[in-house]
């Protein structure tokens, strides 16, 4: 039971980090139609940021996370304004393009600037395990999964209440519309970008203090493709879900099935579950269906 | 619009440059050649920014510092050593286009490789080109010499390194039948020498309990570790590098799992410790195949030589330097004795290859064990030794032994 | 009878001044109008290409044969893709996984079973053609970015099998194959192994540039540009959508079959996510929905890095300390040139060469 517990519990934790960077892809499918697949890139830029503030200036950890929140912001909008805004009228197919091309570029950037070792965070979150009851679970997982709902209550009253919000939705269900009724799309365009490299970050600097840094660690982009198809592409509670139920099955697989096939389940069983979902949901569990006219 | 074809043609013109300057390095003539002074041009495969950077890197710079190193003193045998190695970011398709060009363009006349999957791959191709080739792969497939002619092990073995740490843990475990589960990834680099290890562990009377994947990128491996405890081995020995590694030694510490972990020769180095922190480190053993650079050694003298020369010193530099060093080092005593046998004209792949075969136990001061090749055996080396990680610095455990002995 | 008159004086034209083209469509039938080599010009045109691609190992050196041969292999696949996702519009970036079935077709055909390479490479297309429509089917009820993820699930599967499947693919140490002989003569060489591929990739243009003209490459048009209103002009999508998988698979088995046998090994390494995001990069840039583009982009992707290598090379002479900062310099190159490449010229390659040609049509006269 306890083996169950710690699987159910692992599963969790992890899928909160797969969340909050499945939330960033969700963020801008929602805006443009493309899936942004230097994600993986934008969640490790803000952290190596961080940690240079950190050890190179000695600034204390919130300080620090500030600050590079505040530079993910920015990143977003000039990468909004100089790459995407130029093409947002092409079809999509080039939007994602370009955001490989983004991926490759911001990469090498990272390389050239950083280098290729594995660089760690000085210790912010305790260390010591936290045993509840036989489960066991680090303080750094733990407050991804804070993180996460705090995010997931964020977002659902953002979209809910506030003007920016709506006005994000109203541009993502119909982008005529939006712009016949005089909303700035642009303006819009622009703040979706500098949200989704801002949540990208948290989920960085989460992520690099779990694990290090390195240039490699952009693979996370990828690894939540699943997710955020299994949630749908453009639900920001099927993203945090999608991270929960991916996280959660893949220990389930690790645990009960790898003996069974001689293991390296892990990485392919979020894969399988796509294809499933697929064939019985083609826009996943939270994925708004399009009405589609001719 | 005119702005944006005036781009458009600057773009087109960039990178018409970019491939004429390619064009244009093409078909150099060798003009060393023709002087009295011999040249041997030697390629490099080197991964920088790929997945293996963070141990390529330093590699490539031991292999490039030696090279440079050599050409400070004026080569060796009259010959002067040149190394033209580039990024192959651990593509093997790129690696593939890489390899073409250094036979094709710079008319190399061996090759300084890397990753186990890249050298598979080239494995036909360099027996075709008949040009020598070291790896920092130490796959024991290679020691086929039917299938593998022209490629050479600098070091023991994966599958050697397995065995030797069986054989450690044979002869120091105390209590009843030592038992052992394996980690590894699931690539060529992970599994080669997984077969052999359990081969041997039933051999000599080691049970082999559980085997478990952890990917080379995963972040958590709490499934696979946890379900190792079920079996609760003594000893897991884990085939990944650093990065993985570290993974594994975190979550065991999470999960408060006391099993020794042994790591293979990727799996340590000075990047575990700092990666995972001195606290959960202490303890980890590993394969030291070649001398950390803090180690008071006499084939150290070269390289603080060297380091004092650029400005540097050895903080600048960690074991896979050394060992990137120790392979040039190697191919460079071969590339001497073949010079010796061939005085006239330029020294060819096969060449090389027979001067290489000459070496009887080169003593390497240290850095690594000595290495014997013969026309029969490529393999250098079965011995390795076995390291601690002692207030956050690896220290030597055992000296260079072979698992025969 | 009409029309043959007409050629023939546009074929007195043509040996008056090369460079003069038709200056309007003066084609009088329907025949006429689908006709390949419209021209005398088009057909000395495309003669002349074929000339110089099969006289090329007689100018360049041994190592530009083989950068071309690559360039070759990657235009066949990438043409296959561009059916897909250029004709058909289902984007597929699962490419990778696909070329790995081919390779390992081959692989076990030739190696295990003994087969002959000629007739391995073709059933390696056949086989990639099942699996490729096999995976196809689901795009009946998926479209866009949901069944480009679904061909990525595809390719993680894939590959999952071939690694596992230790019997038959010999396991991630991979197989090791041989090069392809006609009768006593192996094609071990660049310029054999060249040939061979140039001649498979002109065939491939061939069918590639007909497909368009028939019914069938209609019906891919159609469902690309809407596939509600194409349904309902009586296509039936099921059908076309799981023929534009097995078509384009076929072709892209072709090319993994290809690359196995010139690099002589496959292992499940060599196909993984990065090769299927080139081939998705090579269409792009060559132009979506062209035959020629697909090969443009071809060359582009597989030489850019070539040519940025030796970029780095030079400037790596004048500082070698920064061996390192010029070898990440060329991912962030890379980038930029594709990012550029949408935002300027969102047509690709195959736009600018016609935006070229267009250009020298007119020329020196040009307003």
């Amino acid at each position: 039971m306890t083996f169950f517990l710690q699987m159910l519990v692992t599963g969790i934790v992890v899928g909160s980090i797969y969340g909050l960077v499945a939330l960033g892809f969700v963020l801008i499918y929602r805006a443009s139609g493309a899936l942004n697949l230097a994600n993986g890139e934008f969640v490790i830029i803000g952290p190596y940021i961080c940690l240079i503030l950190m050890t190179a200036y000695k600034i204390p950890f919130i300080l620090a996370l500030i600050i590079t929140l505040v530079f993910s912001a920015i990143l977003g909008l000039i990468v909004e304004r100089l790459v995407i805004r130029p093409i947002q009228n092409a079809p999509v197919v080039s939007v994602i393009m370009a955001t490989i091309g983004l991926s490759s570029l911001l990469g090498g950037a990272v390389h050239m600037i950083w280098g290729h070792q594995t660089r760690t965070f000085p210790p912010v979150f305790p260390s010591t395990p936290i045993n509840i009851a036989g489960v066991i679970v680090t303080p750094v997982y733990l407050w991804s999964f804070i993180v996460v709902i705090v995010l997931l209550v964020l977002f659902s009253l953002f979209f809910k209440f506030s003007k920016m919000g709506i006005a994000m939705r109203a541009v993502a269900d119909d982008r005529q519309a939006a712009l016949s009724m005089g909303m700035s799309v642009k303006y819009v365009y622009a703040a979706t970008w500098t949200i989704a490299a801002v949540v990208a970050a948290v989920g960085g600097v989460l992520l690099g203090n779990i694990n290090g840094l390195s240039p490699t660690m952009s693979a996370i982009g990828l690894t939540v493709l699943p997710v955020v198809i299994l949630g749908g592409l453009d639900s920001v509670l099927g993203a945090i879900v999608g991270g929960f139920v991916i996280g959660i099955v893949q220990n389930m697989a690790g645990g009960y099935l790898d003996p069974l096939v001689g293991g390296g389940l892990k990485d392919v069983v979020p894969f399988i579950i796509v294809l499933l979902i697929l064939m019985l949901k083609p826009h996943g569990l939270f994925g708004s269906r399009r009405i589609e006219r001719v | 619009m005119k702005s944006r074809s005036k781009v458009t043609s600057a773009l087109i013109g960039i990178m018409t440059t970019a491939l004429m300057l390619g064009a244009c390095s093409d078909e150099k003539v060798a003009v060393n050649g023709n002087v009295s002074e011999r040249t041997v041009v030697i390629g490099g495969l080197y991964d920088i920014t790929g997945g293996t950077g963070d141990v390529g890197t330093p590699y490539a710079e031991g292999e490039q510092a030696y090279f440079k190193y050599l050409a400070s003193k004026g080569g060796v045998e009259g010959i002067s050593l040149e190394l033209k190695g580039k990024d192959y970011a651990y593509e093997i398709p790129e690696a593939q286009k890489i390899y073409q060009e250094l036979r094709d363009k710079e008319k190399v006349s061996a090759v300084l490789g890397w990753g186990t999957g890249d050298t598979e791959a080239l494995r036909q191709q360099v027996a075709n080109d008949k040009l020598p080739f070291f790896s920092a792969s130490y796959s024991e497939s290679l020691k086929n010499l039917d299938e593998s002619p022209y490629n050479f092990l600098v070091a023991a073995s994966y599958s050697d390194q397995g065995r030797s740490a069986l054989k450690w843990i044979k002869d120091n475990h105390k209590g009843s039948n030592p038992t052992v589960a394996l980690l590894y990834n699931d690539t060529a680099f992970g599994r080669s020498p997984i077969e052999d290890i359990k081969a041997y562990a039933a051999e000599i009377g080691i049970e082999v309990v559980d085997e478990q994947i952890v990917d080379v990128r995963a972040t958590e491996a709490q499934s696979q570790l946890l379900n190792m405890e079920k079996k609760n081995p003594d000893y897991a020995i884990i085939q990944e590098t650093w990065g993985a590694t570290a993974t594994i030694l975190r979550d065991a510490n999470t999960l408060g799992i006391d099993t020794q972990f042994i790591g293979l020769n990727w799996a340590s180095g000075e990047g575990v410790i700092s990666i995972v922190g001195e606290d959960i480190a202490e303890g980890y053993i590993g394969i030291l195949s070649h001398a950390m650079p803090y180690e008071d050694l006499p084939g150290m003298a070269e390289v603080k030589e060297y380091l004092e020369a650029e400005g540097k010193t050895i903080d600048d530099i960690n074991q896979k330097f050394i060992q990137g060093w120790t392979a040039a080092k190697i191919l460079t005593a071969g590339i001497a004795e073949a010079a010796k046998k061939h005085p006239d004209g330029d020294l060819s792949g096969e060449e090389i290859r027979s001067g290489l075969e000459s070496l009887q136990d080169l003593d390497l001061g240290g850095l690594g064990a000595p290495v014997s090749f013969s026309a029969e055996n490529h393999t250098g080396t079965e011995q390795t030794r076995l390291g601690i990680v002692k207030d956050g610095k690896w220290e030597p455990l055992t000296e260079y032994f072979s698992h025969k002995d | 009878m009409d029309y043959l008159v007409v050629e023939e004086s546009k074929g007195c034209e043509v040996v008056r001044n090369l460079f003069v083209r038709e200056s309007g469509n003066y084609k009088t039938s329907y025949s006429d109008d689908m006709k390949m080599f419209g021209t005398t010009g088009s057909k000395i045109k495309a003669l002349l290409i074929v000339l110089i691609v099969l006289s090329l190992p007689l100018f360049v050196s041994n190592y530009w044969i083989g950068l071309i041969t690559l360039c070759a292999i990657s235009s066949v696949g990438a043409i296959g893709l561009n059916i897909l996702t250029g004709f058909t519009g289902q984007i597929s970036i699962g490419v990778g996984a696909f070329l790995g079935v081919g390779g390992y077709t081959s692989a076990i055909l030739t190696s295990t079973l003994g087969l002959s390479f000629w007739i391995s490479l073709p059933l390696a297309g056949i086989v990639t053609a099942i699996i490729g429509g096999l995976f196809g089917i689901p795009s009946l009820r998926l479209n866009g970015l949901y069944l480009a993820i679904a061909t990525l699930a595809a390719q993680v599967i894939i590959l999952f099998v071939i690694s596992r499947w230790d019997g038959l693919t010999g396991g991630t140490a991979g197989m090791v194959l041989s090069r392809p002989t006609i009768g006593e003569f192996s094609l071990s060489s660049n310029t054999g192994y060249y040939y061979l591929c140039v001649i498979i990739l002109l065939l491939t243009v061939m069918y590639a540039t007909n497909l368009l003209r028939t019914r069938t490459g209609r019906a891919f048009l159609a469902v690309r540009d809407r596939d509600i209103a194409a349904q309902i002009m009586g296509i039936n999508l099921f059908k076309y959508k799981v023929m534009a998988f097995a078509i384009s698979s076929f072709f892209v088995g072709i090319a993994g079959a290809l690359l196995a046998h010139y690099t002589m090994i496959v292992s499940p390494e060599l196909y993984n996510f990065h090769v299927s995001i080139q081939y998705l990069a090579m269409i792009l840039i060559g132009g979506l929905g062209s035959v020629f583009g697909s090969i443009l982009g071809a060359a582009f992707i597989t030489l850019l890095p070539v040519g940025l290598g030796s970029l780095i090379d030079i400037l790596a002479g004048f500082m070698p300390d920064l061996y390192q900062l010029f070898s990440a310099l060329k991912d962030f190159v890379f980038g930029a040139a594709i990012i550029l490449f949408l935002i300027f010229e969102p047509g690709g390659l195959a736009h600018i060469w016609l935006n070229i040609k267009k250009y020298f049509r007119l020329w020196p006269f040009s307003y």
